[in-house]
C-alpha cells in the first residue's frame, strides 16, 4: 500500500491483515503537486525497473492510466489519447482495431478533459465542466449503459457515429450495449459535476463535487459498496457515506475492490448562525 | 440409441437405473482421483500463487467431506475468466484455460454435493460445457466424463415425463430457390477415385461437388439427423450461437444457449431474428455426434494426421448467410440436412471482390453477393463465379483461399472439414 502525502510517500505492507510500517520516501520539497503513484500488484510502487518510452514532443502528457492491455493519456491541452489493444472498444476510436501509437480521440475534440482513468477493458475521462465520458466493454454495465447480462435481451455493438446518451429503460425492445466503441456521455447525477473517477477491472467509481460516491459495473464481490453482491449498469449513489455524515474526497479502485477517502462533514458552526442573525 | 451410449459408458454401467441424489455425488466423486494426493494441481509461476492457494483450498474441502467451496470455485472462475478475455484467444496461455477448467470442476462438484435438483443438474451440465468450450482438458478430460454422468440423470427425468411432441421447424416463407445457370454450375462427380480427385481437382485447385461419398455416414443411415434426434442426444448441451443476419453487421453478436433453447428460439419459433450455430467444433464437445460422421477418405491426400483436421458444425434455419470470404485451408463442406445456395469466386479475381481493409475482416468481401451495390463496387459484376445448390449427401470441395458465399434455403446442417 502506498500513501502519497504532500512531502513524502509512505509504504505499508499488510501482514496478517494488519498494516505494518515499511518505509518512507521523502519527495524533494513541499512545493508542487504530490506525486501520483499507481496501484500495482505486489503492493510495491514498482516491482521492476521503469520502462521508458519517449512520446512525441507535441504531446505534453500530464496523466496516464493503464488498463489490462491499453493505455489512456491526457495531455496538458486536455486532449485524450489512447493506444494498445482495442478488441473491446476500450480505445474509443469507433472500431475494434488495435493502435500502436497514441491516437487522439476525435469524438472528444473540441472538449477539454481534465482527468482520465482506465479499467480492465474500459476507459473514462472527466471534462473540464465535470461531465463523465465512458467507453469500452460493458459486459457488467461498467460503461453505465444497459447491459444484457443484467437485464436480458439482444446485444449490440455501438461503433462509429458520435457520442450519445442512452436513458430509455421502459421499452421491452430496448437495445443493450455490449461494447461501446466510442465515448458515451454518462449521466452520473443531474445535480452536480463529477470531480474524481477510478476504474476497477469491471467496475467504475465516481466522486461528485458535492462529496457523493457513485458506483456501477460488476458488483459480485461487493466492490460497488451497496451492501450486496449485485452488479449495476447505471450509476448508483453509495448512501453509506451520506448516512454516516461523510464527505467523499477521492476514490481509487483495485481490480475487484474500491478504496475511498472521506472526511466527517462538520455540522454548521454556532458562530455562523449568530453572524447570520446579526446580518 | 440411448441404450447404445448407456452400454458404452463404463462409468454408468455400475449404477442403478434410478440415481438417487446421493448416487449422483458418488458417481461424480468416483470420476475424480481416489485421494487428494492423486489430484494434481501443479502450475508454473505464471499462475498467481494466491490463486493456487485457492485451488488447493477447494481440493482440500472436496476430499475432507465438507460442503462449502462454491465461493472459492467462483473466485477461480472469475479470475481465470478475466485472463481468458485478455488479448486474442490464440494468445491465451493454455495454463489459464486449465485453471478455468479446474474452476468448472470444483463448481460442478459443489452443485452436486447435496440436494441436486433438476435445475442444479442443468447448471452443472452448463458449467461442464463452459469448461469444455473455454477451458482446456484436465485430468484426462474429466469434464467430458462428468457430463456423461449428468446427462444420464437428465435423460432419466425426461423419460418419466410426457414424450416429446414432434418438433418441426416453423413454416416460413421458403427462400425462393435460385435457378443455377448450367454454364456457371460447379461440376459434379460421383465417387471419384483418390487419383482422379487429386489430378483433376486437388492439384489444379478446382472446386467440385463429390456425390455419394458420405451416404454411409451414420448421420444418414443408422440415426438420420433430425431436430428430435439432436434434442435427445444433446438438447441440454450449451453451444455458442451467432445472432444477427451476418457477421459483418453491426447488430451481430454471439451468445450461449442450450441446443434445446437454440431450436426453440431460432428454428421452431416464428422469429425474424436469425440464429446460427456456426463454425463450432461441436464434435469435440459432443462425442455422440462425432460418431455419426466420418472424415472423408480424400483427406489422406493431405499432410498431417486426422488430429490436424478441424471439423466444424453449421446448423441453423433457412436464411442464414455466411458473407463472401475465404479460408486458409482446404475445405470439404458436407451437407447433411437441408439445402444451401453457394457461390464461389477464384482467388485470381480478388481485385474485383473488395475485401475489407481491417485486419479483422481482411478475408471477407465488402460486397453483398446477392444484392451488390454496383455504384460502390463496380467491378464486382465482372468477376466470374461458379454456383450450386448443395443437397443432402453432397460434399463441396473448396480449394485454398477460394472465396465462398453461403445461404441456407431451409433448415440446414452442414459439417466442414478444414485440412491441408
Amino acid at each position: 500500500m502506498a500513501l502519497s502525502f504532500r512531502d513524502r510517500v509512505e509504504i505499508w505492507s499488510l501482514r496478517e491483515n494488519k498494516p505494518v510500517w515499511c518505509m518512507e520516501v521523502k519527495t524533494s520539497d513541499n512545493t508542487g503537486p504530490s506525486l501520483a503513484f499507481p496501484l500495482v500488484p505486489g503492493g510495491y510502487i514498482a516491482s521492476r525497473s521503469p520502462f521508458y518510452r519517449p512520446l512525441s514532443p507535441q504531446l505534453l502528457a500530464i496523466s496516464l492510466a493503464l488498463g489490462t492491455q491499453h493505455a489512456v493519456l491526457l495531455s496538458a491541452s486536455g486532449v485524450v489519447y489512447t493506444w494498445g489493444c482495442g478488441s473491446h472498444g476500450q480505445l474509443g476510436h469507433g472500431d475494434l482495431s488495435p493502435e500502436e501509437e497514441p491516437r487522439a480521440l476525435e469524438a472528444l475534440m473540441g472538449l477539454q478533459m481534465s482527468s482520465v482513468a482506465a479499467g480492465g477493458w474500459h476507459s473514462v475521462c472527466i471534462s473540464a465542466g465535470g461531465d463523465l465520458y465512458v467507453w469500452g466493454w460493458n459486459e457488467s454495465g461498467q460503461v453505465g449503459l444497459p447491459s444484457r447480462s443484467l437485464r436480458g435481451g439482444q446485444l449490440k455493438t455501438q461503433c462509429a457515429g458520435s457520442a450519445s446518451t442512452c436513458k430509455d429503460q421502459e421499452n421491452s425492445d430496448e437495445v443493450f450495449i455490449s461494447i461501446q466503441a466510442f465515448p458515451a456521455l454518462v449521466d452520473v447525477t443531474e445535480l452536480c459535476e463529477v470531480s474524481k473517477v477510478s476504474c476497477g477491472s469491471r467496475h467504475t467509481a465516481a466522486v461528485t463535487s458535492s462529496g457523493d460516491l457513485y458506483t456501477w459495473g460488476w458488483g459480485e464481490y461487493g466492490q460497488l459498496g451497496q451492501g450486496n453482491m449485485s452488479s449495476s449498469d447505471e450509476p448508483k449513489q453509495v448512501r453509506f457515506f451520506k448516512d454516516q455524515g461523510l464527505r467523499v474526497l477521492d476514490v481509487v479502485c483495485g481490480p475487484w475492490n474500491t478504496f475511498v477517502s472521506a472526511v466527517k462533514e462538520d455540522p454548521p458552526h454556532p458562530e455562523d448562525l449568530s453572524s447570520a442573525l446579526t446580518i | 440409441m440411448l441404450i447404445h451410449f448407456y452400454w458404452l459408458d463404463p462409468t454408468v454401467l455400475f449404477f442403478p437405473q434410478h440415481l438417487p441424489m446421493a448416487g449422483l455425488w458418488s458417481a461424480i466423486f468416483a470420476a475424480l482421483p481416489v485421494t487428494e494426493a492423486d489430484f494434481p494441481l501443479d502450475f508454473s509461476e505464471k499462475i498467481e500463487p494466491s490463486l493456487v492457494e485457492v485451488l488447493k483450498q477447494c481440493r482440500q474441502q472436496l476430499y475432507s467431506g465438507r460442503c462449502q467451496w462454491m465461493q472459492d470455485a467462483q473466485i477461480i472462475l472469475d479470475f481465470s475468466w478475466e485472463k481468458l478475455n485478455t488479448g486474442t484467444w490464440r494468445d491465451v496461455d493454455k495454463e489459464w484455460r486449465c485453471v478455468y477448467s479446474y474452476g468448472c470442476l470444483f463448481k460442478v462438484a459443489s452443485l452436486c454435493r447435496e440436494d441436486a435438483s433438476a435445475v442444479k443438474v442443468q447448471e452443472a451440465i452448463r458449467t461442464c460445457d463452459m469448461g469444455l468450450l473455454m477451458g482446456a482438458s484436465i485430468m484426462d478430460n474429466v469434464l467430458q466424463r462428468i457430463i456423461r454422468i449428468l446427462q444420464n440423470k437428465v435423460w432419466k427425468s425426461h423419460y418419466k415425463e410426457d414424450p416429446n411432441e414432434g418438433v418441426s421447424p416453423k413454416k416460413l416463407k421458403v427462400d425462393c430457390d435460385p435457378v443455377i445457370k448450367q454454364a456457371l454450375a460447379v461440376p459434379r462427380i460421383r465417387c471419384p477415385s483418390l487419383e482422379r480427385f487429386k489430378n483433376d481437382y486437388l492439384d489444379t485447385q478446382k472446386p467440385v461437388i463429390l456425390e455419394g461419398i458420405i451416404d454411409h455416414w451414420p448421420a444418414f443411415k443408422n440415426h438420420p439427423w433430425s431436430l428430435e434426434y439432436l434434442q435427445t442426444v444433446a438438447g441440454c448441451r450449451t453451444v455458442p450461437v451467432e445472432v444477427g443476419s451476418r457477421y459483418t453487421d453491426e447488430n451481430w453478436s454471439q451468445t450461449l444457449l442450450t441446443i434445446n433453447e437454440f431450436i426453440d428460439q431460432y428454428i421452431v419459433k416464428n422469429t425474424t431474428d436469425l440464429g446460427y450455430l456456426a463454425q463450432h467444433q461441436l464434435f469435440d464437445q459432443i462425442p455422440e455426434l462425432r460418431d455419426d460422421i466420418l472424415i472423408p477418405d480424400y483427406c489422406c491426400l493431405g499432410d498431417g494426421d486426422e488430429d490436424d483436421i478441424t471439423i466444424n458444425a453449421w446448423f441453423g434455419p433457412g436464411g442464414t448467410v455466411s458473407p463472401l470470404h475465404h479460408d486458409p485451408q482446404l475445405n470439404f463442406l458436407a451437407q447433411v440436412v437441408g439445402r444451401k445456395y453457394i457461390r464461389l469466386y477464384s482467388p485470381e479475381d480478388t481485385d474485383k471482390l473488395y475485401p475489407h481493409q481491417s485486419q479483422l475482416l481482411n478475408n471477407t468481401s465488402q460486397v453483398e453477393v446477392e444484392s451488390p451495390d454496383i455504384e460502390k463496387f463496380p467491378e464486382f459484376v465482372n468477376a466470374p463465379y461458379l454456383e450450386c445448390v448443395l443437397q443432402p449427401g453432397d460434399v463441396l470441395f473448396i480449394p485454398v483461399k477460394h472465396w465462398h458465399y453461403v445461404r441456407s434455403l431451409e433448415l440446414s446442417f452442414s459439417v466442414s472439414f478444414w485440412w491441408s
